[in-house]
This record gives structure tokens, sequence and C-alpha cells, in this order.
């Protein structure tokens, strides 16, 4: 984890203002892709349910696979070890940032690159995507407010094909 | 744009999460000192490559990450039925 005063992102800081849209980087975050063959092993290293449908997503825990999910947690979370069970935790949270596209039109806004139906993407549901040609996970928090995982790389050019759309 | 059904998502997805993966059943050999050079060229180059039902293999690549089978029509590229890898097939 980079230190806060040194950190540099790869889009502005400042959201984007537009008409019925916002678009801006959240705050820093911890992420972990969790692997396990049977969910039960990560039940019993977390202490939590976790979602059994693919695409589905609880207390910030999404399905991503039959085998995948990826935890996205506020900095500071303590994550315990794993060791001794059937599980795989890798600690992801600086390979992606997460930008947050908020506001009445963000559906449509959205859907200038990405092909899912998003009347049918209900919220509450996460999933693995593609964005024209950048693979994102997609996650609608509510009604207008969708949060973007991009991997970090691919972060400006996201930045610049979701505020040109927000232009339109 | 073709909405593909993933088995292991179990919904429609668009055409463009997917990746095209050659022909499905095809079975790897058990043992591999006995194959002859004409049985390894059987196994590594040839394939069907039939006009109207073909069984494919697809990855849900930007997806779940999960290969299946894919029963699809060559000529109106309708997919019949899609299921889960190691299913018999259909």
């Amino acid at each position: 984890m980079s230190d806060a005063l040194t950190r540099a992102e790869p889009v502005p800081s400042a959201p984007f203002v537009g008409d019925g849209i916002s678009i801006s980087l959240a705050a820093p975050m911890m992420r972990y892709s969790l692997r396990a063959r049977q969910p039960q092993a990560l039940e019993t290293l977390l202490g939590v349910k976790v979602p059994k449908k693919i695409g589905a997503m609880e207390e910030g825990i999404a399905c991503l696979g039959p085998d995948e999910w990826l935890l996205r947690a506020p900095i500071g979370s303590k994550i315990v070890g794993g060791a001794g069970l059937p599980v795989s935790l890798v600690d992801i949270s600086e390979r992606a940032i997460c930008l947050v596209v908020e506001g009445p039109r963000s559906a449509e806004i959205l859907n200038a690159g990405c092909p899912l139906d998003l009347d049918r993407f209900a919220v509450g549901r996460a999933t693995r995507t593609i964005f024209e040609t950048v693979e994102i996970v997609l996650l609608r928090l509510a009604e207008d407010r969708f949060h973007v995982e991009v991997w970090r790389s691919f972060a400006p050019w996201m930045w610049t094909a979701l505020t040109t759309a927000a232009h339109h | 744009m073709i909405l593909i059904h993933c088995p292991y998502c179990d919904e429609k997805r668009p055409e463009i999460e997917f990746a095209y993966a050659g022909q499905a059943h095809i079975a790897r050999p058990v043992d591999p000192d006995s194959y002859s050079d004409e049985e390894w060229e059987r196994f590594l180059f040839i394939r069907a490559n039939p006009r109207g039902r073909h069984h494919e293999r697809w990855r849900h690549s930007h997806g779940c990450g999960r290969f299946f089978n894919a029963v699809r029509d060559t000529v109106t590229d309708k997919f019949e039925t899609t299921y889960k890898a190691g299913e018999p097939r259909k």
C-alpha cells in the first residue's frame, strides 16, 4: 500500500461533472481476489457469507465466477491469512482503481462502451465485463450509481472514454 | 450483437465478452507415448468443418472466465444450446 502522500493517480482527482452525470475517482481501497473450490472454506475463513450466484454482491464481496470472488474493503480492514484452508487470497489493491459513475445518465453513458443490458442489471449486482476493448468489473450500488473497477494502466483511457461519452 | 447463454452465469451475455476456442470434445491422448505420428496428426490438426451443427468450445473470458461447450449452426450462426464443460455431447 503506497503512502497517501506519494500516491500518483492515473486520472484527475477533481470529479468530472456534466449534465446528469458525475464521474469521480473513488478513495483507495483494499481489494482481494479470493479463489476457492468450496465457498464454505472462504466462509469459515472470513466469518461472513459469500454470495453463491455469479454476479451477486453481498457486503463488499462480489461473486465473479464459480470459484472466484472479489473482496473490496476500506483501507485498514483486517484480512485474515487463510493458512491451512484450501483457499487463495491475493492482495490486488493497487491493480485497479475505481471510478464512480453517478447520476441519472450513468447507465446511458456506460452503455456507450459496455454492451450489457443495464436495464436488467439490478442494484446489488456485480460482474466482470468489457468496455469497448477494456476489461472492467462493473458494480451497481444504486439505481443511479455504478462503480467501474478498471486496471490502473487502462484508467486514463477509461476516464477519457467516459468523459467523452458524457459530453455527447 | 449475438447474445450467448453462459451456462455458468446462467444468463445471456453479449458476444464480445466471449472467445471462441476451437472444436469441442477432442479428447487428449490417455497414453501419449503409444501414439503414432498419424494419431498425433489427427489429434493436433484434423478438425471437423461441418456445414450446419458444430460442437465448439467457448470461453466467457470477460465474464466468469469459464470454458464451456456450445452447439452452433455454422450457416445461420445461431446457438442451439450451451452446456458446461465435462457434460456429455448434446
